[in-house]
C-alpha cells in the first residue's frame, strides 16, 4: 500500500504527517530519534518501504539533513524530523540547502527549551531559530498546523512550496499537534507540485533563472555536469567569492524569489476581520480562541497558518480595524515582534502578548480575562 | 630515430622539483633560471637516461614517475 | 580518455599552492578512474571544505561541494537515493577526521556504498596551517606553537575497526600505488576508503622546517615503512609517526555485505 485511499481517518499528528509526506511524493527520510518527533520516525520506518522509498536512521541530525540534501539532488522528494536540539543541529546545513536551492522538508516538532529543556512539553521557541538560524541572509518557508487534519495538509504543501521555489520547507508543529490523536480527511483530489527540471544539460548555466526568479533544477546523473556549492557562486555554479556585486546578485534573488510570491505562500485563517479585539494565535493555542471567537462577536482571530514568510497584509487589513491585538504564543514573545512591527502604523490602542511556557496552553478563560 | 623524451611545460610548472625528488635516474635538476611566470622551472639534465625514452616506439611505458607525480600536469612527451 | 576530458581544462592551471600534493592525488585519480571504466555522467563527486574539498570542482562531472567536515553524510544520501550513480568523496584529515569523524566511523561500519579519498596533509591546509587530528606528536603548527602534544590519529586504522570493506594507504611518493588503489577502491562493493599522506609544503612544511616541497616529499617517502615491515615494530613505533613513520600498503580487503544489499534497497 504506496498511499493511503481517499477517506476518513484517526491517527496522531505526527503520523498524519507521515501520511501526508507519502501523498506528496516523499521517497526519502533521513532521521535521528527526538522527542516528541520520534513517531515521524517510527512510521516513517514501516511506511516509506510500502510506498517504494527508503528510511534511515542515522548517527545524528546534522547526517539526517546532509543525507536529504544529497537525495534531493538525485531528484527525490526528502524530508526529516526532529525537534528543538535537532533542529538547531540542522541549522548550518539548512543554509546550505538555502545556498544551493535544495528543496527539503523538515518537520520541527517544537518542545520547551532552551537545551534539553521540557522533552515531552509542547513550545513555540523555535519560530524565530526557523527564521534566523543559519548565518547569513536567507528566506525559507515556515508553517504552523493547529490540527491533525493540518499536520497531514501543511506537510503536503510544504512540499509542494518547497519544490516550486527551490527553498526548504519547514513544518512548525508543536508536542501538542504532534501528540494529539484525530480523525483527518484525505479528499478524492490532491494538488502535488513537483519541481521544473533542467531538460537539456546545462553544465555552465545552472542557476539560469527568469523573472520568476527560480532556475531549473538539474538534477545529478543527467550528464549535466554542474558543480553545486555553498559557495557565493554565479550562474555557472562555480565559485565566485569576492566579487561584491555576485553575492550581492545572489543573496538578493534567493530572498527576492520568496518575498515576490508572497501571494501564493502566505495562508492565514482570519475569523471576524472587522472585530474590535484581534487575537493573533498559531498552532495548539489558536485551538483555545475559536470558543472564544464563538462566544464574542466582537473577538476576531488572525491565524497565521504561514509563518515565515509572515502574511503581513493579511494582517494588516484586520489591524486596521482592531482596537486591541492579543498575541497569544508559548515563547517570550518571537511572533509578538512580527506583529508589533506591522500593526504599529495601524489606529491600534494596545498590541499584547500573552505567554504560556512550561507546556501549558492559554485556557479560553484566559483568554477572555485578558480581553475584558 | 628521434627518441621520445620528457618535455616540462612552462605554463603549467610552478618549480616545486618533486620531478626532480622522483626521478630514479636522476634526469632532472633543480633550476636556476625564473620562467616566465616566476618559477625556477627544473633543468633536464640527463634526457638520455630516462626508462622510457630508452622504449621502442609502441612500447609499453615503464616509469612515467614524473608525469604521475608532477601536481601542475607540467611534464609530458616530445616526439610521440 | 585524455587527462581534460576528465578534468576542467577552463579551469587550469589550478589554485593548488606550488608542490601541493593534491596535483599528484588528480593525476593518479584520473588513471583510476579511467580504468576503472566508471561513467562520468552517472558518477558524483562530493566534497568538504578545505583544500582537498576543491577537487571535484575541476571534475568535469557532477558535483557537490558540501559544508566542512559533512561530505559524506551527504555523499550516503545521494547513492541510497540514487544506487545507479557512483559516488565518489575526496576530504581532507581535518574534514574526515575531526569535524567529520563521527560520520567516517559511522559510515565504515555501515559499509556504505562510497569510495572515500582523503588526502591527509598532517594539518589545515585552507586556513593557514592550525593543528590536525593528524598532526604528528611534536610537530609544529600555527596552534601548536611548543608542538604538538596530543597522540594523532590513524585514520586507516579506524576505518579497518570499524569496518571499511576496502582500506589503503599510500604517500603521494608512491604514485603507481595510490593509482592501484584508488582503482580497487572504485569497484569495490560497500564502503572503500584510500589515505594519502601528501605534501602541503605552504603549511605544515612551513612550520616544520621543511622549506620547500621537494623536502616535506622526501620527508614523506623517507618516512613510509610497508605495512609488512612495519608489523615487526613495536606497537609504539607504529604509532602514526611518533617515530616518524608512516605505514603504507593495504590495509583491509574483505567482501562484509554492503549497505544497501542489507538494507535490500539494492539486490
Ligand atoms: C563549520 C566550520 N568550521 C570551520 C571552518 C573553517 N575551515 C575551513 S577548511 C578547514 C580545515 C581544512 O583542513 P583539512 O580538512 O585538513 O583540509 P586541507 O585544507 O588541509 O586540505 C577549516 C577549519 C568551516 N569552513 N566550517
Ligand atoms: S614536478 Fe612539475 S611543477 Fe614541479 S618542478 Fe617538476 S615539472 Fe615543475
Ligand atoms: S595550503 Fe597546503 S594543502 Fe592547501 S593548496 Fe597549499 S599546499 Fe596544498
Amino acid at each position: 500500500m504506496s498511499k493511503l485511499e481517499p477517506g476518513t481517518y484517526f491517527m496522531q499528528g505526527d503520523e498524519a504527517s507521515v501520511e501526508g509526506a507519502i501523498h506528496a511524493g516523499c521517497k526519502f527520510f533521513a532521521g535521528y530519534p527526538i522527542t516528541p518527533a520520534t513517531e515521524i520516525a517510527e512510521r516513517m520506518a514501516r511506511r516509506l518501504r510500502q510506498a517504494g522509498g527508503v528510511f534511515l536512521q542515522l548517527e545524528d541530525e546534522i547526517t539526517a539533513i546532509a543525507a536529504i540534501i544529497g537525495a534531493s539532488w538525485t531528484g527525490t522528494k526528502a524530508m526529516t524530523a526532529t525537534s528543538g536540539p535537532g533542529f538547531s543541529l540542522m541549522q548550518e546545513n539548512l543554509g546550505y540547502a538555502c545556498m544551493t536551492e535544495t528543496p527539503i522538508v523538515i518537520v520541527d516538532v517544537q518542545r520547551s527549551g532552551p537545551s534539553t529543556g521540557q522533552p515531552t512539553r509542547a513550545a513555540q521557541g523555535d519560530v524565530m531559530q526557523a527564521r534566523w538560524g543559519s548565518h547569513g541572509d536567507y528566506e525559507v518557508i515556515a508553517l504552523a498546523p493547529n490540527s491533525v487534519q493540518e499536520m497531514f495538509d501543511l506537510t503536503i504543501t510544504a512540499f509542494n512550496l518547497s519544490e516550486r521555489y527551490r527553498v526548504p520547507a519547514i513544518v512548525l508543529s508543536d508536542a501538542d499537534i504532534g501528540h494529539m490523536r484525530g480523525t483527518f480527511v484525505i479528499p478524492e483530489k490532491v494538488e502535488i507540485v513537483d519541481r521544473k527540471y533542467h531538460t537539456k544539460p546545462v553544465s555552465y548555466n545552472a542557476f539560469a533563472y527568469d523573472e520568476n526568479l527560480v532556475p531549473n533544477f538539474p538534477k545529478f546523473g543527467q550528464g549535466h555536469r554542474v558543480h553545486i556549492t555553498g559557495l557565493t557562486h554565479d550562474i555557472s555554479g562555480y565559485p565566485k567569492t569576492t566579487d561584491a556585486k555576485v553575492h550581492e546578485a545572489l543573496v538578493t534573488r534567493l530572498v527576492n524569489k520568496i518575498r515576490l510570491h508572497r501571494e501564493d505562500i502566505c495562508r492565514a485563517e482570519v475569523i471576524n476581520p472587522h472585530a474590535d479585539s484581534l487575537v493573533v494565535a498559531y498552532g495548539s493555542p489558536s485551538n483555545s480562541v475559536y470558543e472564544v471567537v464563538n462566544e464574542r462577536a466582537d473577538v476576531g482571530l488572525f491565524r497565521p497558518i504561514t509563518l515565515w514568510p509572515f502574511p503581513e497584509e493579511q494582517l494588516r487589513e484586520c489591524a486596521a480595524h482592531a482596537r486591541r491585538i492579543l498575541v497569544l504564543e508559548m515563547n517570550m514573545g518571537q511572533i509578538y515582534w512580527e506583529v508589533e512591527r506591522i500593526a504599529r502604523k495601524s489606529p491600534c490602542e494596545k498590541i499584547e502578548l500573552l505567554t504560556r511556557l512550561g507546556g501549558d496552553v492559554h485556557t479560553p478563560e484566559e483568554i477572555l480575562e485578558k480581553l475584558a | 630515430m628521434t627518441r621520445v623524451r620528457t618535455k616540462i611545460d612552462e605554463k603549467y610548472c610552478k618549480g616545486c622539483n618533486i620531478c626532480v625528488a622522483i626521478c630514479p635516474v636522476k634526469v632532472y635538476v633543480e633550476g636556476e633560471s625564473l620562467s616566465s611566470r616566476g618559477y625556477t622551472i627544473p633543468v633536464i639534465r640527463r634526457a638520455e637516461e630516462c626508462m622510457d625514452a630508452k622504449r621502442e616506439p609502441g612500447e609499453k611505458k615503464k616509469c612515467e614517475l614524473c608525469v604521475y607525480v608532477c601536481p601542475d600536469q607540467a611534464i609530458g612527451w616530445e616526439n610521440e | 580518455m585524455n587527462f581534460f576530458d576528465f578534468y576542467r581544462q577552463d579551469r587550469w592551471p589550478h589554485m593548488f599552492c606550488p608542490g601541493c600534493g593534491i596535483g599528484t592525488v588528480m593525476n593518479a585519480f584520473f588513471h583510476a578512474f579511467v580504468e576503472s571504466g566508471l561513467d562520468q555522467n552517472k558518477t558524483v563527486f562530493v566534497a568538504g571544505i578545505g583544500c582537498s574539498g576543491r577537487i571535484p570542482g575541476y571534475i568535469r562531472a557532477d558535483s557537490l561541494h558540501t559544508t566542512h567536515g559533512r561530505p559524506i553524510a551527504f555523499a550516503g544520501g545521494i547513492k541510497v537515493a540514487d544506487p545507479d550513480l557512483k559516488v565518489v568523496v575526496f576530504s581532507g584529515d581535518g574534514d574526515l577526521g575531526a569535524i567529520g569523524g563521527n560520520h567516517f566511523i559511522n559510515a565504515c561500519r555501515r559499509n556504505v556504498e562510497l569510495t572515500v579519498i582523503c588526502i591527509n596533509n598532517y594539518i589545515y591546509g585552507m586556513t593557514g596551517g592550525q593543528a590536525s587530528t593528524t598532526t604528528p606528536r611534536d610537530f609544529f603548527s600555527s596552534t601548536t606553537p611548543y608542538g604538538n602534544r596530543e597522540y594523532p590519529f590513524d585514520l586507516s586504522e579506524v576505518a579497518v575497526a570499524a569496518g571499511a570493506n576496502y582500506v589503503a594507504r599510500w604517500t603521494t611518493f608512491h604514485v603507481k600505488q595510490m593509482k592501484k588503489a584508488m582503482q580497487k577502491a572504485l569497484l569495490k562493493d560497500g564502503f572503500s576508503f584510500v589515505e594519502i599522506a601528501s605534501q602541503c609544503p605552504a603549511q605544515f612544511g612551513r612550520y616544520n622546517q621543511m622549506n620547500s616541497a621537494r623536502q616535506v616529499f622526501e620527508w614523506l617517502k623517507a618516512s613510509a615503512v610497508p605495512r609488512s615491515k612495519a608489523s615487526k615494530l613495536s606497537a609504539d613505533h607504529l604509532d602514526l609517526n611518533l617515530m616518524g613513520k608512516i605505514t603504507v600498503g593495504e590495509f583491509v580487503e574483505r567482501n562484509r555485505e554492503s549497505y544497501m544489499k542489507a538494507l535490500g534497497v539494492l539486490q
